[in-house]
């Protein structure tokens, strides 16, 4: 299942659906939002925006190339969009196979895949302003283009 | 017409999600951002940056544009 959601992952469900008599492993990945500090400011929570479909379809083409690379049975990817608050799930990536090194490898690329082409940005907001993570545009103390 | 869709840092920057731009025959996806780095000169220091995307899909600055495609300006990635 390659998905974009705007509710909580359901990490459990997507590990059962992986679950298959031919396959003997199950690597699973969960990102999970961080609460970072600096300077006195706190992380408050994380908010992600897509541009869709491109981004649905990049998720569907990483599940491609993992099939065309490694033995696996089952890819599933579903990050999630909109206000994440600290410690819940932002990414799911669950790869069953036949044997664990491929299930390992594949999970691996998929995230590594996912920070590299998937069109999604995540935007940290701190308790004294925001940051577009990976452009270092916002609203905190330092940003060129505070308004 | 040709419409850009603004992403991330770059909406913030430019302060709109959404842009329609006037297309001229045979034009690139560089004499698009031109027009848009004119009308909207806070996105000029993101340049390096950016990448672009046409119909969905990843594109280089010299690749074409035709009216109705849909342009999309994309600010690094940072999902996960």
């Amino acid at each position: 299942m390659f998905a974009i959601v705007e509710e909580p992952l359901d990490v459990g469900a997507l590990i059962r659906d992986a679950q298959r008599p031919d396959c003997g492993a199950i690597a699973t990945f969960v990102g999970t939002t961080r609460i970072d500090e600096s300077e006195g400011a706190v992380v408050e929570y994380l908010e992600y925006e897509a541009y869709r479909p491109m981004a649905d379809r990049k998720l569907e083409e990483i599940g491609a190339e993992i099939e065309g690379r490694w033995d696996v049975g089952h890819v599933s990817i579903v990050h999630r969009l909109g206000r994440v608050d600290a410690g819940e799930a932002s990414v799911a990536i669950v790869v069953a196979a036949p044997r664990r090194g491929p299930a390992f490898e594949a999970s691996r690329y998929a995230i590594e895949r996912l920070k590299e082409v998937v069109p999604i940005w995540k935007r940290e907001v701190w308790s004294d302003g925001y940051v577009w993570v990976g452009s270092q545009v916002g609203s905190r103390e330092g940003d060129s283009a505070k308004p | 017409m040709i419409r850009v869709l603004l992403f991330g840092a770059a909406a913030d920057r430019a302060g709109t999600r959404e842009i329609e731009l006037p297309l001229e025959d045979g034009a690139t996806l560089a004499e698009v951002w031109s027009l848009l780095a004119e009308r909207h000169p806070d996105l000029v220091p993101m340049r390096d940056t950016l990448a672009f995307a046409v119909n969905g899909e990843y594109a280089r600055a010299e690749d074409g544009v035709s009216p109705g495609d849909e342009i999309a300006v994309l600010p690094p990635v940072s999902g996960g």
